[in-house]
């Protein structure tokens, strides 16, 4: 995990293909956090979207032939609004996408697919996503951190 | 920097209380769902997971309880969550699994819901 940039304003880490790696990163968030004042919430909701995201990437994310799996991550407090990005080189995949989770059938019926990605976007003030020159390009914003 | 999963047990009564620590995320999830199997194995049916200590749980620690609520259904075992934080709470409403796996408020409640 490669961490770059002033962590006093902003964070952007370079992920290689580990899920080990998700600790450490929550464990930055919440210093960010802490140092900006995010709400118990704010901290809370942004590691789930990091988990979420960046698991899916890990375990579900196709890769062409040749290319090392990369994720950066970028958490930014302009003004207001905390701001997380996430890039992958991952093949195309639109996480803001309906997942159509289910979330309303009987115990035994219940399955879980899509949900992960259906409380990140439910937890975020806004979110973005496109693809552009190879990689998959997710922001996530959440108002009032 | 240790990445195992880290909960206790206490058996209060015929229910067995678990408390993982920390974090229940995808990185230890796999183990969580080992070590509830392995409880079921020695033969509890009556689990309570105490959210006390726990400051973050993803989708994938949130699946290990949906599998093992519906395990223990069809032999009357049952699967009880309490004294989870706000945040934690939230996510398990808009899931909507607070309709299918009894949550609540303090030990002794989820004790008294066995």
């Amino acid at each position: 995990m490669r961490v770059s940039e002033h962590f006093s304003e902003r964070f952007n880490v370079t992920l290689q293909a580990r899920l080990r790696d998700l600790r450490n990163l929550a464990e930055m968030v919440e210093a960010f956090g802490r140092m900006h004042d995010f709400s118990q919430r704010t901290t809370f909701v942004i590691n789930l979207a990091l988990d979420e995201l960046i698991t899916n990437v890990l375990v579900h994310g196709q890769f062409e032939v040749d290319v090392e799996p990369l994720i950066e991550v970028e958490l930014a407090v302009p003004d207001e609004t905390a701001i997380l990005v996430i890039v992958s080189n991952d093949v195309r995949f639109d996480p803001t996408a309906d997942t159509n989770p289910d979330t309303d059938s009987d115990l035994l019926s219940r399955g879980i697919g899509g949900l992960g990605l259906h409380l990140v976007k439910s937890q975020a003030s806004r979110y973005s996503y496109e693809y552009t020159d190879g990689r998959n390009r997710l922001t996530l914003e959440y108002d009032k951190p | 920097m240790n990445q195992k999963l880290q909960i206790t047990s206490e058996q209060v009564g015929d229910s067995l209380v678990l408390v993982p620590l920390d974090r229940v995320d995808s990185s230890v999830a796999r183990d969580f769902e080992d070590f509830l199997d392995a409880r079921m194995q020695e033969g509890h049916t009556k689990l309570i997971v105490d959210f006390s200590k726990l400051g973050f749980i993803s989708s994938a620690g949130m699946r290990v309880l949906l599998i093992n609520a519906k395990k223990l259904k069809p032999s009357g075992g049952r699967l009880v969550l309490c004294k989870m934080r706000a945040g934690i709470r939230e996510i398990f409403s808009i899931s909507g699994f607070d309709h299918i796996i009894k949550i609540c408020d303090s030990r002794e409640e989820a004790l008294a819901a066995m």
